[in-house]
C-alpha cells in the first residue's frame, strides 16, 4: 500500500462539529473532544425532547385549565370540566382552552357556563 | 391580553354549536377540527399557518461572530382571505400568533412589587392542610398564568405560627430530624419541643416540603414570611386574607 497522509479530512469533520457547538459555554465550544461529546448529548436531548415537548405542553395546559376551573367554581375541577366537555361533544382541545383562559377571560367564562348549564 | 370581544367568542360558539348539529350551514362553519383558523368549508388549506419558528442554519455557515437571531426578525403575518377578515380582530391579524404559541410570561408579567400579598392566621389550623394551600399560592398554581419555570406566585404571610395545630398524637410523637453532617450528628426533637424553641420553623418546614426542590423552589420559599404572634412588618403591602377552600382546615373542638 502507498503511504497515505490523513490530510484535511479530520479537520473538516471537526470543523462541522465545532460549528454546531459554537454557541456552547466555555470548553464545550473550544476543545475538540469535549465539543464532540457535547454535540452528541445535545442531539440526544433534542431527539428525546421532541416527544417530551408534546407531553410537557399538554401537562402545562392541563394545569392552567385546572387552575382556572377551580377558581371559577367551588367543587369543580379539570376532570369534571373535561368530562362535561366530552359529554357535550365540544371539540375544543386543551391548548386552545388554556390560551382562551389566558387571553380572553370573558370568552372562557361563556364556554364554561355553556358546559356547566346544559351538561 | 385581549379584552372581551364578541367576534372571537362567537367564532368558538358557532364551532361549539356546529359540532352539536352537523346539519347547520352557516357560512362560518368549518368542516375540519379547528387547528387552523383559515380552513374554509370544503377547500384545501392554501394559506400558511403563521410560522414563528426560526429557520435553521445547518450546513452553510455564516461568519462565527455574526449569527442572526431569526426569531427576533419580522414574522410572516397570518394570511387571512378578505372574506373572512371580519371574523378576526386587529390584534389577531397583525399581532403575534396566540393560537400556535403557548403563552410564556415576559418580565413585565411577574414583577415582584406588583404581586399579591396574602395573610393567614395559623391559630388552630391543621398544619399540613394549611401548608398545602400556602404552597399552592406561593407557587402560583391557582393562576391561569401558571408557568413551572417562572415565579408567578404570590407572597404569603403567616401569623400566630406558634398556635398551629396538629391532629392525633402528633404533638408529642411527630419527630423533626436534622443532621449536622458529622458522624453521629443526627438530632431529633418532637413537634412540641420545636414549637417551644423555634415555632416558625414548623410552618416553614411544612411548606418547604411542599414547594419544588431546586433553585426556583428556594426562591419561592423566600416569598413565605412566618411570624410568631399577631404582628408582622408588612402592613405597607396591604395583605389580603388567603382564600381557604378546605373545609377540614380548622381544628374541630
Amino acid at each position: 500500500m502507498t503511504r497515505v497522509k490523513r490530510g484535511y479530512t479530520a479537520r473538516r469533520r471537526r470543523k462541522k462539529i465545532r460549528l454546531f457547538a459554537s454557541t456552547f459555554i466555555g470548553a464545550h465550544s473550544r476543545l475538540t473532544r469535549t465539543t464532540t461529546q457535547q454535540r452528541m448529548r445535545a442531539l440526544v436531548s433534542s431527539h428525546r425532547d421532541r416527544s417530551r415537548k408534546k407531553r410537557d405542553f399538554r401537562r402545562l395546559w392541563i394545569t392552567r385549565i385546572n387552575a382556572v376551573t377551580r377558581k371559577e367554581r367551588v367543587f369543580y375541577s379539570y376532570s369534571k370540566l373535561i368530562h362535561n366537555l366530552y359529554k357535550r361533544q365540544l371539540l375544543l382541545n386543551r391548548k386552545i382552552l388554556a390560551q382562551i383562559a389566558l387571553s380572553n377571560k370573558n370568552c372562557f367564562d361563556m364556554i364554561f357556563n355553556k358546559i356547566i348549564n346544559q351538561k | 391580553m385581549a379584552a372581551a370581544k364578541p367576534t372571537v367568542s362567537s367564532f368558538f360558539l358557532t364551532l361549539a354549536s356546529s359540532s352539536n348539529d352537523p346539519s347547520s350551514s352557516s357560512p362560518t362553519t368549518v368542516t375540519a377540527l379547528p387547528r387552523s383558523r383559515f380552513l374554509s368549508a370544503g377547500s384545501s388549506p392554501k394559506f400558511s399557518i403563521a410560522h414563528s419558528k426560526p429557520s435553521f442554519v445547518t450546513s452553510s455557515s455564516p461568519p462565527r461572530h455574526k449569527l442572526p437571531v431569526r426569531c427576533q426578525q419580522q414574522q410572516n403575518p397570518p394570511s387571512i382571505p378578505p372574506e373572512q377578515r371580519w371574523m378576526f380582530e386587529e390584534s389577531e391579524i397583525n399581532g403575534p400568533d396566540i393560537w400556535n404559541k403557548t403563552w410564556y410570561p415576559k418580565a413585565a408579567d411577574h414583577i415582584s412589587t406588583e404581586k399579591t400579598w396574602y395573610i393567614v392566621d395559623a391559630t388552630d389550623k391543621i398544619l399540613g392542610r394549611m401548608a398545602s394551600t400556602i404552597a399552592m399560592h406561593v407557587r402560583g398554581k391557582n393562576l391561569a398564568t401558571y408557568t413551572p419555570s417562572v415565579d408567578m406566585g404570590a407572597y404569603v404571610i403567616v401569623i400566630n405560627a406558634e398556635k398551629v395545630a396538629v391532629s392525633g398524637k402528633k404533638r408529642t410523637q411527630k419527630l423533626y430530624r436534622r443532621h449536622s453532617g458529622r458522624p453521629g450528628g443526627l438530632k431529633v426533637e418532637t413537634f412540641d419541643q420545636l414549637q417551644q424553641r423555634i415555632p416558625e420553623r414548623i410552618v416553614e418546614h411544612a411548606v418547604r416540603g411542599m414547594l419544588p426542590k431546586g433553585r426556583l423552589g428556594r426562591a419561592l420559599f423566600t416569598h413565605l414570611k412566618v411570624y410568631e404572634g399577631p404582628e408582622h412588618p408588612h402592613e405597607a403591602q396591604k395583605p389580603v386574607p388567603l382564600p381557604i377552600r378546605d373545609k377540614r382546615m380548622q381544628v374541630q373542638k
